[in-house]
């Protein structure tokens, strides 16, 4: 039970999308600094993400390496089209301002190479679970990213005024999300490091690409 | 000083520095520097000549059908991946299984996508940019980005991985660090 | 290695003195407020590395008080009113993510100066770069007014400077007081290159790009006003003396610490006379640390080179050696039977 429950809860802790195998940063970077931003992107992501990759399981395994990624992506371009629809809807202001990363959702390393490499490996019933907690770990460093640099940056909390004197305008930029991304990810492998010796396991911080 | 002030534009515009399009792709590539270099090279190919396709694609698109941009895109450089899957089998199948790698890393990501979705941008906002060689030289423009920000992160390579770097923040953490330093210079020259 | 630790205690006590000279007319020229700030700022300093030594489970030793030196350096390049909570944390994050992120000073990469300034001058350049005139003696927790710009913004801008050269020497004039006292930075510059606790390759590379582009280029009246103000403008001289000729970040071997020298210094120049940015040269500084790396990475490889090349001559030696023994040996055996 336990080591089920530590395989669906992998994509959210042991191997976060974001801050483990760095997939998926460059809306995080650059357009994770309002939680307005935040919520919409998640919204995105998530929809893209999970009905890509569900549509995907369908496709035969037996075709070539290339053309699954052609028609992977392709799903997830049709996919994004309703999308976007819904998202002009609720959040008309955001889909304007995040402008070019909306579409690039759909183009993930998630959608696009993960899902050859590790759903599609596993039976359909054990892979939504695992998708849907890979999805949140984006969605939680989302939240806690644009948060802080929200907080930080703008002194507002999901546009709400906070009392804060000096605010950082840089860590709202690209830079500062790199920065603040670079940092959050030692800490997560810090924590991932204690937890795995507290619990006995082996593995340590791990190193570029896995090298 | 034309170099210079050329070198100034360069980086201004390099969109791995400003907006961070392809730091996946270039982390994955930074297994190695030789990786990293080829698939530096291999981006420019499919964000110069994905450039070029992308202008006939706006020009061939009506705006009514603009959300349809992302699918034609991809279904565009899908055909360059296999083009050039089957260019480099043909060119030299000992050396294929090589070579088709950096292929399979460098078609669809933030990079290339990113840099079609850019340069369409600034064609929509600036007319007089809207032709298609242009299109190419901004593809290219980008590519070469790319390249210099593979250099940038092929002259630390060792410091960041370093076993004197604190083991949490050795290799992805440092990286990203460090090109947050290097963007931010870049920020405050612009 | 006893004789490198004592060497690198030695170089961090020569430029202490030279930055406590400087602080000295920071002082002298902004009152109290300036000793505050800079004590607020070695005191923040300490304490960030204490800390984030101990994060990375390494004791602080007398070789980790270069944050003193670093914080001492951010200091001399604000303004002696700028907001003290402010300077304080742009020198956390000169200690911390500039430095010890990489490992610390055992594995420098970036210059932490460098680093925190271009952090300050990306979110608080208006504070930045707005200046008490000299002489205006500012209370600790007083609200400074009438500020001005740094008379390098106006020569940037009119290629002109209204000082006169004595009060130039002397640092009379509005910036930040560590860089503007050029009679001192050149005392100080000179006593650091003999005592060769900078690198002098950077430090005459970076001096001679700048005169020889202000001589080709000039950006004033006459090439030898032109000379004389960009060198004393824009922060060239200091930065120049602790930023591009750090010993930890610049290239070892002298040639290639001239050439880094001379690429940041020419490309800030070109920067400066074609954008007016002011102080580009600690911007370009930090932008042009993959090219320091690369030259390090150069002669590393050089070195590697040379020394895998001299096992070999040592290896054919041996091997030559051994086969002369063995030959006279069968020799000699053949004689006696």
């Amino acid at each position: 039970m336990n080591n089920k429950k530590a395989v669906l809860l992998k994509g959210l802790l042991g191997d976060n999308t974001v801050l483990s195998s760095l997939m998926v940063i460059s809306p995080v970077i650059v357009c994770g600094n309002t939680l307005e931003n935040a919520i919409a992107l998640i919204y995105a992501f998530s929809a893209i993400t999970f009905f890509s990759v569900i549509i995907g399981s369908f496709v035969p395994k037996r075709l070539p390496y290339a053309a699954k990624i052609i028609i992977y992506a392709i799903i997830s371009s049709i996919v994004y089209i309703p999308v976007k629809t819904v998202a002009r809807e609720f959040f008309p202001d955001v889909v304007t301002h995040v402008g070019i990363y909306f579409p690039l959702l759909a183009v993930n390393s998630l959608i696009v190479v993960q899902s050859e490499t590790k759903f599609y490996r596993m039976s359909r019933a054990s892979m939504i679970p695992s998708l849907v907690f890979y999805i949140l770990g984006f969605d939680v460093v989302m939240i806690v990213t644009s948060f802080i640099r929200e907080l930080l940056t703008y002194g507002t909390i999901n546009g709400k005024l906070v009392d804060a004197d000096t605010l950082i305008s840089g860590l709202g930029l690209p830079f500062g999300g790199f920065i603040l991304l670079g940092l959050m990810c030692g800490i997560y492998r810090k924590v991932r490091s204690v937890i795995r010796r507290d619990s006995g396991e082996t593995g340590g911080d791990g190193n570029v690409s896995g090298n | 000083m034309f170099l210079v002030t050329e070198l100034v534009a360069l980086l201004a515009t390099n969109l791995i520095l400003t907006q961070a399009l392809g730091t996946s792709t270039l982390f994955i590539a930074a297994g190695n520097k030789k990786n990293l270099l080829w698939t530096a090279i291999t981006i420019t190919v499919f964000t110069s000549v994905g450039s070029g396709a992308a202008y006939i694609i706006n020009w061939l698109l009506p705006d009514t059908f603009a959300d349809l941009t992302l699918l034609f895109y991809t279904l565009m450089v899908g055909a360059i991946y296999v083009i050039l899957l089957t260019a480099l089998y043909f060119a030299g199948s000992d050396s294929f299984e090589t070579t088709r790698k950096y292929v399979h890393v460098s078609a669809f990501n933030c990079a290339v996508m990113g840099t079609l979705f850019t340069i369409t941008d600034r064609a929509d906002a600036y007319p007089q940019f809207n032709t298609f060689f242009n299109f190419v030289f901004s593809g290219a423009e980008a590519g070469t980005g790319f390249i210099i920000t593979a250099f940038m992160l092929t002259a630390a390579f060792r410091k960041l991985n370093s076993a004197k770097v604190p083991a949490s923040f050795r290799g992805f953490p440092a990286m990203l660090v460090y090109l947050g330093l290097i963007s931010m210079a870049v920020y405050a020259l612009r | 290695m006893q004789n490198k630790i004592k060497s690198e205690r030695l170089i961090w006590v020569d430029i202490m003195v030279t930055l406590l000279t400087l602080g000295l007319m920071d002082y002298f020229y902004y009152g109290v407020r300036a000793v505050v700030l800079g004590s607020v700022c070695v005191a923040v300093s300490v304490v960030a590395e204490m800390i984030s030594l101990r994060l990375m489970n390494r004791r602080f030793t007398a070789d980790d008080l270069t944050c003193v030196s670093d914080a001492l350096i951010i200091v001399l390049m604000l303004p002696a009113v700028f907001d003290i909570k402010i300077a304080a944390l742009a020198c956390v994050f000169a200690v911390i993510v500039a430095k010890n992120i990489f490992g610390g000073r055992l594995n420098m990469i970036f210059s932490p100066a460098a680093a925190a300034y271009v952090f300050l001058y990306t979110s608080w350049k208006n504070q930045l770069l707005m200046f008490p005139e000299p002489h205006v003696h500012t209370g600790v927790f007083e609200k400074a007014s009438n500020l001005v710009s740094s008379s390098s913004h106006s020569f940037n801008i009119t290629g002109k400077m209204s000082e006169s050269d004595f009060e130039i020497l002397l640092g009379n004039v509005s910036g930040p007081a560590g860089a503007v006292s050029i009679l001192l930075l050149a005392v100080a510059a000179i006593v650091l290159l003999f005592r060769r606790s900078i690198s002098s390759g950077a430090f005459i590379g970076s001096i001679s790009a700048t005169v020889f582009l202000a001589f080709i280029v000039p950006a004033s009246g006459t090439r030898m006003s032109s000379i004389k103000y960009t060198l004393v403008t824009n922060m060239v001289l200091f930065a120049s003396v602790y930023i591009i000729a750090d010993k930890r970040i610049a290239p070892k071997r002298d040639y290639y610490a001239f050439f880094y020298g001379f690429f940041v210094a020419a490309f800030s120049y070109i920067v400066v006379i074609t954008t007016a940015k002011e102080n580009a040269v600690v911007l370009v500084s930090l932008l042009f640390t993959p090219v320091a790396l690369g030259f390090k990475n150069l002669e590393k490889h050089i070195e590697n080179t040379k020394l895998a090349e001299q096992e070999e001559a040592e290896k054919a030696a041996a091997e030559a050696a051994v086969t002369s023994l063995t030959e006279n040996g069968e020799e000699a055996i053949a004689d006696e039977q």
